[in-house]
Order: C-alpha cells, then structure tokens, then sequence
C-alpha cells in the first residue's frame, strides 16, 4: 500500500560516480529502520562513463521493481545531459535533485554532437511540474566523493529526509565503511548542509 | 532462528541452494544470472565446489554427473546459456536424477545485457521439467531451498528462472537456517536402463518415466501451495479474476490500488499468483475460472500461462473473455510493470484510461546528448580495432568491402564509434562460423573473424578446427584479455595461473591453436600499433586460416591491482586541438583543454596508443 512513507526514487548518471552506491546505503539505512526497500539498478555493461540508473522504492511491502512513467516522488541525477532522460519518470509536483557535473561524450568534444545547456534541464523539469533543487558541482567541497554529497543534500532537502533522518543514514554509512567512514561521512554532512 | 538481509535475487538464491545442501555449485558467467556464484566464490563456503566452468554444457553436465552421484546440484546460466546446455539438458532429464538438481537460468526482458528476450519457461515445457519463477527476492530464497526437496521427491532436475528486476534487485530477505543435511557419501549406480539411450525401448520407457514425474511434479507442487489462489472475498458484477506469472505478481497491489479510481473494489477480485508455471497448474486454474466472469493473465514475454488458460477454459467451456497477449491488449516484448496491470483490468472491464496517466513525454529525453558505450580507458581491444581498421586499408582495401565478424562479450564493442569495426553479432563463438560462411558465400575480399578469449574457449575452438580441416581462408584473431571482462571479471582458461583456483591450471591459447595445425600463428601486442598492423595486414595477403592472438590484460582488471602500462603526459605546446586522438581512440581519460588536450591521470592506464596516434608529438608516453 502506497502511505506517507512510501517514497519512490530513480537515479539516473553515468558509470564511474558512484550513483549505485546512493542507492544502496539508502537501501541499507531502510532496512535497519525496518522500512522496506526495493532496489533495481541498472549497470549497463562494466564500461566507465556509461549510462547508469537505479530504481528504488521505499516503504511498500509488495511491491514490483519497476516505476511507471510519471511516478518518481523524487529523481537524483549527478550528471546534466543524463538529467533529461529522468524527466519522464518524475511525478508532477515531484523533486529533481540534480548535481550539475558534465561528462561530455566523445561526439560532443569533437564537435559532433550537441550538449544541453543546463537551463534546458531545468526548463524540462519545471515543464514536467517538477520542483528542482539545482546543486552546483563547486559546492563540493574538494576532496570528498560526490555521491555521498549528494546523498547529503537529498536527505537535507527533499522528502527522502522526512522518511529517512539523516542519522540512520550516518550509520548506514558507517557499517558499510566500518575502517575508515570519515571522507563519506563528511562528504554526506556537507550534502545535508548545502543550501546552494 | 531467521534473520532479515538485502540481498540481490542472485545472492538470495545462491544462499537458498547452499542453505538447501547444494554441495557442487557450476556455471558459466552471463548477465543477469552471474552474481549467483560471485557470491559464493566470496563466501567460500566449506565443502562446497563452486566454480566457473568452460560453458553452460560443461557446468550442466558437472553438476548432472554430482546429482547422478547422490549429491545435491546447482548450475546457473543466463537464458542463452540454456541454449547451449539444452542438449544435455533433455538427456538428463529423461535419466531423472538421484541428488537435487536445480537449474537457475535468468532471462532479460527489456534487455539490459544486449541479448534475445528468450523466455526459458519454454524450455521447460520441451524438456517437459517443473519451472519455478519466483516473484521477489525474498521468493529467489524460499523456493530455490524448496526446488531442491521438489528435485529430490519426484527424482527430476527443476528449473528456476528469475528475470533480470528479480535477480539484479536488493530488498529484505527473510533467510532461515541451513538445512542439516548429513554429509552424503557418493554413489556408483550402475543403471544401462536409466543413465543411457541404449536403443528405443530405453529412451521410450524414459520417455514415459519423464512424464510420470511432471506429473508427480504437479502434485507436489499442488500440495506446496505454490500457485496461490485467492477468491474474492466481496461479490460484484461482473466477477474479475486476474491470473500473474512470477515478477508480474509484485505490481498486483499497485495495479488494484490504482484502478480503485474507477471504483474497483480489490477485494471483489479473485487472483490466481503463478510461481510455479510448469507443469501447468490446471487444478487452479479451473478453481479460478468457476468463481469469474473474466480473466486477465498478466506475465512478461509469451503467453505460456494464457495459452494454458485458453485449453482450460475451453475444457471447461468457460465462457467469458481471456484479456492478455492473445488478444492483442499486451505486449510480448519488454519489462512489465503496473502499468500492464492496470491496462489489463481496463480492458476486461471497459475502463478507459486517461490519456495523461503514466504519459511517457520523450521530448526531454530527445534533447539529452547521445552516449555509445566505448571500451575503457586503456582497452587493449582499442589497440586491436585501431590495427584491424588501419591494416584493412594499408592492404588497399576499403572499410566497407571487408568482413569482420564479432562476437559476444567486450571484443562486440568494436561495433561502435569511433572504431565501427565490427559488423554483427550471434552468440557465443559464432564469429569463426559465420565468417566461413561469408567465404563460401564467394566473398572474395578478406574476411577476418573477432573473438575474445573466454568466447573462444567456451564455443570457437570447434569452429576454428572446422577451418582448419576445410582450409578455409580466414583471418582469425582472438583478443585475449586474460579474463571473462563484460560480466564484471571471471576467471577463465587463459587468466594467469597465479588467480586461477588452488591447483588450477592456465590454458595457453599460444600453445593450443598451434597444436591444432595452423600454419600462420601470429602473437602481437595490442599496445603496438604500428606492429599490430603490420601483423594483420600481412595476414590478410596469407592464404589459408590464419590466426592472431592479440594480447594484453584487461586494463581494469590490471589496474585493480595498482598496475599500470606507462604513463602518458601531455607537451602542451606540440598540441594544436586537431582532436585526433580523440577521434580515433575514443579514449574517455581524454579531455579537451582550452590550449590542449588533458589526460586524466586517475582513468589513464598509459597504453599509450593516444601518443602513437598523435603525429604532432603532443603525447608522449613513458614506459613503467
Ligand atoms: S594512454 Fe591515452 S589512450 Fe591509453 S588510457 Fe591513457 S589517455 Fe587513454
Ligand atoms: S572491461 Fe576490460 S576488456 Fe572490457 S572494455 Fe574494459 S578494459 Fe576492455
């Protein structure tokens, strides 16, 4: 059953970000909340700097793998020109997080391909009647590892937090970096911090 | 005493085969099925076999050979694999088996891993073995650990498929305890009536035999209560019954939570949830239609389930209407989701769906920059295809008039820019077969076959020898990699002694093709160009097979371990952005600069093909 703690999310990047590992620390810290969790990535093949999405639905018991069109509560995007490609999974009035790194394709250095501007994202989200929240990536504060940061900033300022507090995600990240949690862990404060 | 965990479906059902007492665990690597053994290679469980073997057909026949012993089995494979195993498949499963048997095979719908959207329920129904398809994770669990006990009572190798949503999602799993099962001594059973085809009479009373079990199967499987009927429990007009295969279950109660807008009452529908398809489960499916006015059957790929319902029902001269494939309200093709669900309970009871609900606008999508797959940072396959394309022409030829095959696995990327190499893509090994067939078609420029080192090993070899003994003029040239790399890194033959299992031992592909008789044998590195060119260019003037082995480890898998081919640095002022490099290369540790190009320091492996395609001297590599 669909309740106020249901929450779907689809993640969308490219290989080589770590975007797969947002999903399985949020997968973690719901479990330990006793919160059920699905979570469907989609890798692609082994190659870096490939298309790379997720699904993850949080708080139904039964539920299938898969988001319908136009039924994502919130997306999290880490790169631009991929950004597009969640537009049509979000639900209107629903959250688009996005991280503003570029990862230009080789067609595109040489000339041969056009890049989105990053307006054009926003102006799609908007058109889509979703709410973004734009994070640039020179908030990051250098040397820590941005998905963590994003992480952050999805429980600091999207519904993700209401249904996950940021501490049971603190400790999700510390079992799964029991040696050394520190660099994720600030790179997540940092993330629940930002307000662009 | 059982504990709740996240697991994939892989890893739930590779725990319920080792909770089971699987003691002998085989298979060959293939998206989505290969996270199963990964994760019991990394739990090394005592006394348990596991490895990757040479193909589906071998791991099939090895974990037969263990069940004929007495031991409980399990061998995994994604749904090409199946083919492959099938023709051993057929023959045990007339033989039956002693210890459990089970067979994991994951299909693809929607097609993640590039391959045919086979629905391997089919195969269950040729070989005439029970199927079971679970429809979560936790179910991977549960019924794998129960497919063995099934495997066992009725003496029949069980298949279990998953679907890639199934086997590649983590949620909870509630995992209970190993099974004690004592440890088996094996057996030597000596039955010429059972464990051959010795003449007619043989086969056809094991012919017989296989049937009797389906049906004892049936029975079993009936009393387990797999296939779970649910009669509704409020009356309504006209009565709704609604049938699911595996996964598609999962969507049910978002589908009637939707379709409530319209006014349906969920608990005015009756459900029938299939897990375990074949043998099919008639009795059910009677119970269901005597209760409904209509029926829906929801389940991804062929309508197996719908036809059985369609025999049922006119068995049973059932009059109402079957919504599904059959009659054109769903699709054979791709994932399902609620939506499917959802369009099915609208076509049986005349709901009109709003047109805005799950719209799927595809204009953002339209605008977002297209993004090929390419090989990794310092590939070896780049240095291979850079030299394919460069010999093709250096001996006067055009790209358009020269053959080059492919095959599966990393070596396929070369179909793609800026390499465009290769031409088409079968299955595991066919690239050395279909290029003879180029040959005898009359094609009278040089044909030249792909193939990676897994691949060849798995199905090549018997292609190459029918080369060889034909004398068919063919340049073959096998990219070895020294591992199993698409999949995400198996060991196979030709990976370095040093990371095969205690005891094992690397077969050299330089020592066998040789061995085979192949006169014109060829070893290059894919990190010199300019000889790998020259090797493949004199090749293509040679006559007869021709074979070369373009070698170099895979360039993750070697970096993994700290090591690195060279570094590369940039001398800025050489570099006038002409972008050669790369457009050639293609290379993603390449970034343009405003002056000049960047490499990446942390992607680059230093094969330094980037700098010997530069002819301004703006690369320089420095050997390590
Ligand atoms: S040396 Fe050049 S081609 Fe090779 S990995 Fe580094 S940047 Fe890429
Ligand atoms: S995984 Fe290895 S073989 Fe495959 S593309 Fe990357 S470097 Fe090449």
């Amino acid at each position: 059953m669909k309740t106020e703690k249901s929450l779907d999310i689809f993640l969308i990047g490219v290989g080589g970000q770590g975007l797969l590992t947002i999903g399985e620390v949020i997968a973690e810290a719901a479990l330990a909340l006793d919160l059920p969790a699905c979570f469907y990535p989609y890798k692609g093949m082994a190659q870096r700097g490939g298309l790379v999405k997720a699904q993850l639905r949080l708080g139904r018991s039964a539920v299938g793998p898969n988001i319908p069109p136009q039924g994502a509560d919130l997306v999290i995007a880490m790169e631009v020109s991929e950004a597009l490609r969640a537009v049509r999974v979000l639900r209107p009035g629903g959250e688009f997080l996005l991280f503003g790194e570029r990862w230009l394709p080789t067609a595109v250095m040489l000339g041969k391909a056009a890049y989105p501007a990053l307006e054009v994202v926003l102006e799609q989200v908007r058109a889509a009647e979703g709410r973004d929240i734009y994070l640039p990536p020179d908030t990051l504060p250098s040397g820590l590892p941005a998905n963590l940061f994003v992480l952050g900033a999805a429980v600091g300022r999207t519904r993700l937090g209401d249904i996950l507090p940021a501490i049971a995600v603190e400790e999700a990240i510390q079992r799964r970096w029991p040696r050394d949690p520190e660099r994720n862990l600030a790179a997540f404060r940092a993330g629940c911090r930002n307000q662009e | 005493m059982s504990s709740r965990k996240l697991l994939t479906g892989n890893e739930a059902l590779a725990l319920g085969a080792l909770h089971a007492g699987a003691r002998v665990i085989t298979g060959y690597p293939g998206t989505p099925s290969t996270g199963a053994i990964e994760s019991l290679l990394a739990m090394e469980p005592p006394s348990v076999y596991v490895e990757w073997s040479t193909n589906e057909k071998v791991a099939l026949e090895i974990a037969a050979g263990a069940a004929w012993a007495g031991q409980r089995a399990l061998c995994t494979m994604k749904m090409s694999g199946l083919n492959v195993a099938s023709d051993s498949l057929y023959s045990v499963a007339y033989s039956g088996v002693v210890g459990g048997l089970v067979i994991y095979v994951a299909d693809d719908p929607g097609v993640s891993a590039g391959m045919c959207e086979q629905d391997s329920r089919g195969f269950a129904l040729l070989a005439d073995l029970p199927l079971l398809d679970p429809s979560s994770v936790a179910e991977a669990y549960q019924l794998t650990r129960l497919a063995f006990d099934l495997s066992e009572a009725v003496g029949t190798p069980v298949l279990v498929r998953l679907v890639t949503a199934i086997a590649h999602t983590s949620a909870p799993v509630e995992v209970g305890e190993p099974l004690p099962l004592p440890e088996r001594e094996p057996q030597l059973l000596r039955d010429i009536a059972r464990f051959t085809k010795a003449g007619a009479a043989i086969c056809m009373q094991q012919h017989r035999d296989l049937i009797v079990r389906l049906e004892e199967a049936g029975r079993w499987l009936r009393q387990a209560g797999l296939n779970s009927l649910q009669i509704a429990e409020k009356n309504s007009h006209p009565r709704l019954g609604i049938i699911a295969g595996g996964v598609v279950n999962a969507y049910l109660e978002e589908g009637l939570e939707i379709a409530t807008r319209w006014g349906l009452d969920p608990r005015s529908v009756s459900t029938l949830r299939v897990r375990a398809p074949h043998p099919f489960p008639s009795d059910e499916v009677r119970a269901l239609l005597q209760q409904v006015d209509m029926v829906v059957v929801l389940e991804e790929l062929e309508p197996h389930l719908e036809r059985g319902v369609y025999v049922e029902a006119h068995r049973r001269g059932f009059p109402g209407r079957i919504v599904g494939k059959l009659d054109g309200t769903l699709e054979r093709v791709g994932e399902y989701d609620v939506r499917h669900v959802v369009r099915g309970i609208a076509a049986a009871l005349g709901f009109s769906i709003p047109p805005d609900l799950f719209a799927a606008e595809t204009e953002a999508e339209q605008l977002a920059a297209p993004r090929p797959i390419t090989v990794c940072p310092g590939c070896p396959h780049r240095g291979t295809f850079l030299a394919i394309n460069r010999a093709i022409r250096r001996a006067g030829y055009r790209r358009d008039q020269v053959m080059v095959t492919g095959d599966i696995g990393c070596t396929i990327l070369g179909m793609n820019p800026p390499f465009d190499t290769v031409w088409n893509e079968v299955a595991m090994g066919a690239s050395i077969g279909l290029a003879q067939g180029y040959v005898h078609a009359g094609v009278k420029t040089p044909v030249i076959a792909t193939i990676g080192d897994s691949t060849f090993f798995h199905a090549g070899i018997p292609a190459l020898i029918n080369a060889i003994q034909h004398a068919v003029p063919l340049t073959v040239i096998i990219m070895d990699n020294g591992w199993t790399a698409m999949t995400g890194m198996q060991v196979n033959p030709s990976t370095d002694e040093e990371f095969q299992p205690p005891g094992g031992r690397r077969v050299d592909i330089a020592q066998l093709v040789p061995a085979l008789g192949v006169e014109h044998f060829f070893v290059v590195d894919p990190f010199d160009l300019d000889g790998t060119t020259a090797v493949i260019q004199q090749a293509l003037a040679l006559p007869g097979v021709k074979v070369i082995l373009s070698r170099q480890e895979c360039a993750i898998q070697a970096q993994r371990r700290g090591h690195r081919a060279g570094t590369v640095r940039v001398v800025p002022e050489n570099c006038n952005l002409c972008k050669l490099c790369i457009m050639l290369t293609g290379c993603p540790a390449i970034d343009l600069g405003t002056e000049a190009v960047m490499i990446d320091s942390a992607l680059c492996y230093g094969c330094g093909l980037c700098a010997q395609v530069c002819n301004r001297d703006a690369l320089v590599r420095i050997s390590e």
